[in-house]
């Protein structure tokens, strides 16, 4: 049994798929609370505004409250404390069964006991819509995600990724005002996960639906998200979109979240000259931050000692070749430097050899801790 | 060479074990259809005794009091079992849960000192108010109380089976408790309570020790019935109605294996 993945979502003509009219919903959070038990504090204080039609995504590693904030969202869990939103309408305690709120879920938690007809049908049933109405809606939604015949199977005839479709179309058919995602691509492999996260990102698009997505991988939130979020010990660390988030990171756990690992100490400052354990570096404008982040990207790497202003002279010590780029690992004095090096044919450095690293003021970025 | 020799040994320990359980079986079916009333030798096919138990109204009545007995006892067992089953899923994590463990104590306490306890309890009630008079009550209490563990637990096991994030999934999708009830919880269960139920229909068929000390004198079952007729001797009637439980029982069986292999499925 193959998967019948198609990505042209976006092709059908919109004559024939009527988009829903409806608008879509922000979702204001305040002071949002919520522990386990006496001591495991899960949100410590949330304030967040999620935009109407915005692709949200709510990053974090394990246990930092994200999938806690999304229960809330969805009603299945209350805050301690704090309010909750959606379109305006206060639903802090509104049950889940009364919000206009659906998820996908990360187990995708089809209904063994019923056809995938009758799963994507379920919603609509238990709001009372008439069967006929059902009916239509069903083959809707199964035409805009493309379901083929996959409706006519049983639930444990599917494979993962048509598990995940139908968990999508069966709380997308209900039309509500938030989607809300609970890591629902982090079963699937590598290959059928980026297929299923373009085909998620033109389903959100076209519908203008407000998505609130959870994940812990930081390379699909970029790749994802209108805005992220990052959440750490159920604070939030930062809000932005994806290139601020990566590229100006607000703190030193953001940073090492988006993959960053050149962060340095900044000992000493004389106007925009910083010195750090790497030596003395131009930056183009410094605060009163503490700590410095080179992203390795945006360095330069000659070959031989050229020495220079912000220029470094360090020795390869690792190279990972990854075909596209080589990934290096520099010694700079007693320290360590990543660089990253796109491969456009020239010679890429060896391990062993001296290299001068050249630094842009403008790519320097100075951070809290 | 050794290996035939292994399988050929294990092929007759298999034939072995099949004769130990099933030839006594035969031999009881085979004379209920003895011409003669002799225990020892078939002179020929007849029916006899089977229209001969359809004459006999203490058999009728025996019978009778059997599948009213199991019926009613399984009926109320599932709904009570179904509800117990339920709670213990739904509290397993409760630090006291193992406090649990005692609702299996009527699955491991001997038959006979369950049939007494029950007995002596209701002697007891009787006497102080004036209620639970021994007889088809009495014995469908009993029953009831030996069934429970059994449903709760087949219960317990379905549920514990299932993907718990299925039970927000149907808040999430707008149904209220109650419907989560009927569009989802029972139906998942459907056939885990299907097998409780011929289980525990079996149970009570089968039952003798418990029965027997809490039935009254106008409550006697087939298996009451079949204890007290033996004491004059066994005849090929007693052969019929063992050979009529033999075929109700494994048809019973059979349904409800057939559901359980449809539940793990």
């Amino acid at each position: 049994m193959t998967d019948t993945l198609t990505l042209e979502v976006a092709d059908v003509p919109s004559a024939e798929v009527e988009e829903p009219t409806r608008e879509a919903s922000s979702i204001e959070m305040q002071g949002l609370h919520k522990r386990f038990g006496r001591d495991t504090v899960a949100l410590a204080g949330v304030d967040l505004v999620i935009e109407a039609g915005e692709f949200f995504t709510l990053l974090g590693p394990s246990g930092c409250g994200k999938t806690t904030l999304l229960r809330i969202l969805a009603g299945l869990e209350e805050a301690d404390d704090g309010r909750l939103a959606i379109g305006g309408d206060d639903v802090t305690e509104v049950p889940p069964h009364k919000r206009s709120v659906n998820t996908v879920f990360q187990s995708y938690a089809l209904f063994p006991h019923l056809s995938v007809r009758e799963n994507l049908a379920f919603g609509l049933k238990m709001r009372g819509m008439p069967p006929g109405q059902r009916e239509a809606r069903v083959a809707k939604i199964a035409e805009f995600i493309q379901l083929g015949d996959l409706v006519e199977r049983r639930v444990d005839q599917l494979s993962g990724g048509q598990r995940q479709r139908i968990a999508l179309a069966r709380a997308l058919v209900n039309e509500p005002d938030v989607l809300l995602l609970d890591e629902p691509l982090s079963a699937l492999d590598a290959g059928l996960r980026s297929q299923l996260q373009v085909e998620l990102l033109r389903v959100q698009k076209r519908l203008g639906m407000t998505f609130v997505f959870v994940t812990h991988d930081q390379d699909e939130a970029m790749v994802m998200s209108d805005r992220i979020a990052v959440l750490n010990g159920g604070v939030i660390q930062q809000v932005g979109p994806p290139r601020e988030v990566y590229e100006h990171p607000a703190n030193a756990f953001v940073a090492r979240f988006m993959g960053h690992d050149n962060l340095y100490s900044i000992s000493a400052r004389n106007g925009d000259r910083l010195t750090t354990p790497l030596g003395v570096l131009s930056v183009e404008a410094a605060g009163e931050d503490d700590l410095l982040l080179i992203r390795p990207e945006t360095l330069d790497l000659l070959s031989g000692e050229q020495p220079g202003d912000n220029r470094l002279l360090a020795t390869v010590t690792e190279r990972l070749y990854r075909g596209s780029h080589a990934e290096y690992r520099l010694d700079v004095g007693q320290t360590t430097l990543q660089a990253t090096l796109n491969n456009r044919g020239r010679r890429l450095p060896e391990v062993g050899d001296r290299v001068t690293v050249s630094v842009a003021p403008e790519d320097l970025v100075t951070l809290s801790k | 060479m050794k290996k035939r020799t292994l399988k050929r040994t294990l092929t007759g320990f298999w034939l072995f074990t099949l004769a130990f359980l099933y030839l006594p079986l035969t031999v009881v079916a085979l004379f209920s259809f003895n011409a003669s009333n002799s225990a020892a030798r078939f002179t020929g096919f007849s029916w006899r005794w089977y229209e001969r138990l359809l004459g006999n109204e203490e058999i009728l009545s025996a019978f009778a009091n059997s599948m009213v007995l199991a019926i009613v006892s399984s009926v109320i067992a599932l709904v009570v079992g179904c509800l117990i089953g339920y709670g213990m899923y739904r509290h397993r994590h409760r630090k006291l849960g193992w406090l649990i463990v005692l609702i299996y104590l009527p699955i491991v306490l001997p038959d006979i000192v369950f049939g007494i306890s029950e007995m002596a309890f209701f002697v007891q009630v009787h006497r102080l108010t004036g209620f639970l008079q021994p007889g088809l009550g009495t014995m469908i209490i009993a029953h009831v109380t030996f069934q429970i563990p059994f449903v709760a637990l087949i219960v317990y096991s379905r549920f514990v089976g299932l993907d718990p994030t299925l039970f927000e999934a149907a808040k999430d999708l707008y149904a209220t408790p109650i419907k989560r009830v009927f569009h989802f919880m029972l139906p998942t269960i459907k056939p885990a309570l299907i097998s409780a139920f011929f289980l525990s229909f079996t149970l009570s068929v089968d039952d003798f020790v418990i029965s027997f000390f809490t039935a009254g004198p106008e409550s006697a079952t087939l298996p009451i019935y079949i204890w007290g007729a033996i004491k004059k001797g066994v005849s090929p009637e007693i052969n019929a109605i063992a050979t009529l439980m033999i075929a109700a029982v494994a048809i019973v069986a059979a349904i409800s294996l057939i559901f359980s292999r449809r539940r793990q499925a």
